[in-house]
């Protein structure tokens, strides 16, 4: 059964009795993708790619890379080379030996394997000086940069990464995200990346796997996700969105407490089923409008979160539910806390998911 | 990267046959003491207890018990008073030599005991001491104290400084918080190297030769017996000795989880 | 904080210290002494010469030296080869099971030396458990392997094991398992991570380990005596003899001596390049 794709899971399964980390999974990869898989801990990112990477036997399904199967190979056979979150460098040995290490192995000689670390330092943009350098004597960011160079050495047809920034502070990994996307770009590898921000995945890649209980809830692009999130996990996975139930009742008229519109407004949107929720993100809101075709709810000036370049605003309804509203420096509300005020939305801007 | 069943299999195996292999002296020894003959060839013949009823008789043999354990108790009692404080010096505090009192303390345990105990013999001839049970006790301190200081050193290392910080920014001085806090916290390795010291020293033979002039201890006996000529106290005493390991081993287990149980 | 820390870590120090300078370092200063006394002296206040050591040389006691030593290189080989698969296996592959043959092993140790070797007689001898029983279901006998040097290795191998096992399973501990799966991940075969990985990361157990059964096994006595008669005479045998039955202070001294410099050297060298608090665990 030959297809187009690159790589392919095909019903890909890991059970451990009757847990399964990995349920069912069915996955293309393109050439060159930066692939993303985002999810909370436990839900069976890591599981599948140490699939892929050969640390782990699948239970059940197949793994096929150009069209040949790989999930039957052993993992040192495999074109696929993993950055571990500790990095696992070699400490007993040098920078470049860390570096050559793939190419030692299948023997190539010392004057050419010098020649490739070289330009890996190069390319990861590392002083020439670090080749003899201890990798005890390696900062964190220096060091992640040694453990991409040791992988790119292999010459793998994908690179996969398990969360290797997240153990470092917050201005190093805005750093690294950059580097790793430039990095993507010259070397046009494929890369598979997992981490359990979605931030973080937004910043970097071509498309995003969201991962919940062993399943994929939403596979698409960064815009796709942020504006039509497929489900409440995805949604709420990226923080802070306002959620209001709503439901058709028998008649054909919305039931919606705390957002207070009719079905006419709500059918702009089309919506599918008999209930779910609207999500209506924080900077969808404005405080002041004229526009008649908005709709607008009330409520009391709760709390007020100072974001740096944008301000957050918790506002009260009368139904009991909070609402977020975000919007940048330059449109402050200047109200006191305790103050009524009133929300104004375009109900095009908001989007559907099912209940 | 998983190792194949085969593989797992074969360790498996080899972990228990290293187990046999360790033992199976001790089975031919149990045998041996059960044995009725004056001189032992197996397969056995007559089985009976008998050396065991001579071996209890026997005045010497309660003399051997009781040297042996006279050594071991206070061998153990002063092992534990300097492993405890050992060990705080070997892992705990920061000091200026601290490397080297690590160094110093693990020469002892590399020690050949044969050369030792005989330069410990020497030792005591020339300040005029007359080789007693008491100078094995130090001879054996030599070997077990530090010993007994890496085993309480082990739980020491990962002793939270913090703790005893708080104890003393909340108003505690020194000797109440090593009462308090170090000591508690300390406890587990010190029934560990206590248990260590004792049975090191029950069953300890080279030091004990040189160091224990006119007294004997069992393992001294034992020893002299089997060079000279086999006799049937050998194996006899021999299981006794275990036996009495057995028993303190098991006694301690017991008060340890007496002790747990009237905590809670 | 940092003067409190000094003061204490001196006192603390200070029991164990004394124990070993009084009991430890002044009994070798006097082997020391002893060993330039002249020959069949008690006592120390005699001018120093050195025949002692030239009896050494020219009575062929160097030959028992040299079998110690050859013995125990031998046995530290073996014991090495055999305990490494097993420490492996308790570090990486057993779980449970490391307990119950850390437990097994402990307990082995506190039995008496000298009872456990009997033991062995007993089992090798002839008429013993192995050869007794053989002949029993087979009818044919054997010669027992007892009174030989193969047999003395056999049992240094045997006393000595837990001194390897330890230690061994300890440095092992220290190779994490993430950087196993690294090598493997960038295409090592299972020789090549065991190489290049396992054998460099576990090197401080693997120097204690071996440093400790090499020169617990070139000072022993009991195995040679016990199992092996008098086929061969290890230097630990020599140096007892000459203080009992030679009545030879000052040779047993010098013979002292020279084990304890050869072994001191090597101690020292192996300790002096472990660092210690990686290998017990700091986490402070």
């Amino acid at each position: 059964m030959l297809d187009d794709s690159f790589l392919s899971f095909r019903n890909v399964a890991k059970k451990y009795g009757s847990f399964s980390a990995v349920d069912d999974v069915c996955l293309e990869i393109d050439e060159g993708e930066f692939f993303t898989i985002v999810g909370p801990s436990g839900s069976g990112k890591s599981s599948l790619i140490r699939l892929l990477v050969g640390m782990d036997e699948i239970s059940s399904g197949e793994i096929y890379l150009r069209n040949r199967r790989i999930d039957t190979v052993p993992a040192n056979q495999r074109p696929t080379c993993m950055v571990f979150q500790s990095l696992a460098l070699f400490p007993h040995m040098s920078v470049g030996e860390n570096i050559e290490f793939s190419l030692q192995l299948k023997k190539i000689g010392k004057r050419e394997c010098k020649t490739r670390a070289l330009e890996l330092l190069e390319l990861l943009q590392l002083p020439q000086n670090f080749y003899t350098k201890r990798i005890a004597q390696c900062s964190g960011g220096e060091r992640q940069r040694v453990a991409l160079a040791r992988a790119l050495a292999f010459d793998p047809a994908i690179l996969v990464f398990d969360e290797p920034l997240s153990a470092l502070d917050y201005r190093l990994r805005k750093t690294l995200e950059k580097e790793l996307k430039d990095l993507h770009q010259r070397t046009g590898k494929t890369f598979i990346y997992i981490t359990h921000s979605l931030e973080e995945a937004m910043v970097m890649s071509d498309r995003i796997a969201i991962m919940s209980n062993g399943k994929f809830e939403q596979i698409a692009t960064a815009d796709v996700i942020y504006s039509k999130p497929k489900s409440r996990f995805v949604a709420e996975f990226m923080g802070d969105v306002n959620l209001f139930k709503f439901t058709f009742d028998e008649n054909g008229s919305v039931v919606s407490p705390g957002l207070d519109i009719d079905s006419e407004v709500l059918n702009r949107l089309s919506p599918e089923w008999d209930n779910g929720y609207i999500m209506i993100r924080p900077e969808t809101f404005v405080f002041d409008s004229n526009d008649r075709s908005m709709s607008s709810i009330t409520g009391r000036l709760k709390q007020e979160y100072e974001l740096g370049s944008r301000i957050q605003y918790s506002v009260e309804l009368d139904s009991g539910d909070i609402v977020t509203v975000e919007k940048l420096r330059e449109d402050r509300l200047n109200a006191n806390l305790g103050e009524v005020v009133t929300l104004y939305f375009q109900i095009e801007n908001c989007h559907l998911i099912p209940g | 990267m998983r190792t194949s069943r085969a593989m797992r299999i074969c360790l498996y195996a080899y972990g228990c046959l290293l187990i046999v292999f360790l033992y199976l002296p001790l089975v031919s020894v149990a045998f041996a003491s059960v044995s009725k003959a004056r001189y032992l060839t197996f397969p056995i013949k007559k089985y009976s207890f008998k050396w065991y009823s001579v071996a209890l008789e026997s005045s010497t043999v309660s003399e051997l018990f009781v040297t042996s354990l006279t050594i071991a108790l206070v061998v153990t009692v002063f092992s534990l008073i300097i492993a405890f404080f050992g060990a705080l010096a070997f892992a705990r505090y920061d000091w200026r030599f601290r490397t080297w009192f690590q160094k110093l303390i693990l020469l002892p345990i590399f020690f050949p005991q044969t050369v030792l105990g005989l330069a410990l013999l020497m030792w005591f001839n020339s300040i005029g001491v007359i080789p007693s049970w008491k100078t094995a006790v130090v001879a054996h301190l030599v070997w077990i104290a530090p010993i007994a200081t890496l085993i309480v050193a082990i739980r020491a290392y990962s002793f939270d400084p913090a703790l005893e910080e708080a104890a003393r920014d909340l108003g505690a001085n020194t000797s109440t918080i090593f009462r308090t806090i170090t000591l508690p916290l300390l406890m587990p390795g010190l029934i560990s190297a206590g248990l260590f010291a004792f049975l090191l020293s029950w069953g300890n033979f080279p030091l004990s030769l040189f160091t224990t002039g006119a007294d004997s201890t069992l393992p001294e006996w034992l020893y002299a017996k089997m060079v000279s000529g086999y006799s049937p106290l050998v194996p006899t005493l021999g299981v006794a000795s275990i036996v009495a390991s057995l028993t303190v081993i098991g006694a301690t287990l017991t008060l340890i989880r007496i002790f747990r149980m009237t905590r809670e | 904080m940092e003067t409190y820390n000094r003061k204490m870590g001196l006192i603390s120090a200070l029991p164990l210290a004394c124990v070993l300078f009084l009991a430890f370092l002044a009994p070798l200063v006097v082997v020391a002494v002893f060993s330039v006394m002249p020959a069949k002296v008690f006592g120390l206040l005699h001018m120093p010469d050195f025949s002692a050591y030239a009896v050494f040389f020219e009575q062929g006691y160097y030959r028992s030296l040299l079998w110690s030593l050859g013995m125990a290189f031998v046995s530290t080989f073996i014991l090495f080869m055999l305990c490494w698969p097993l420490a492996f296996a308790m570090v990486k592959i057993f779980g449970r099971f490391t307990t119950v043959i850390t437990v097994a092993v402990v307990m082995s140790l506190f039995v008496s030396e000298n009872i456990r070797l009997f033991g062995w007689v007993l089992t090798l001898m002839k008429g013993g458990l192995f050869e007794g029983y053989f002949r029993l279901w087979t009818g044919i006998g054997f010669e027992s392997p007892l009174y030989d040097v193969p047999v003395i290795i056999f049992g240094l191998v045997y006393v000595y094991l837990p001194f390897m096992l330890f230690p061994l399973a300890q440095g092992i501990a220290m190779v994490s398992d993430d950087l196993r799966q690294a090598a493997f991940d960038l295409g090592a075969t299972r020789i090549q991570v065991l190489l290049k990985i396992d054998l460099p990361l576990a090197a401080p157990g693997i120097v204690v380990g071996c440093l400790l059964s090499f020169v617990l096994a070139a000072g022993a006595l009991a195995e040679s005596k016990i199992l092996g008669g008098q086929a061969v005479i290890a230097i630990a045998d020599d140096i007892e003899t000459a203080f009992t039955f030679g009545q030879n202070w000052p040779l047993g001294a010098a013979l002292s001596m020279i084990l304890i410099l050869i072994i001191g050297v090597l101690a020292l060298i192996g300790i002096s390049r472990v660092d210690l608090d990686k290998i017990m665990g700091r986490k402070f």
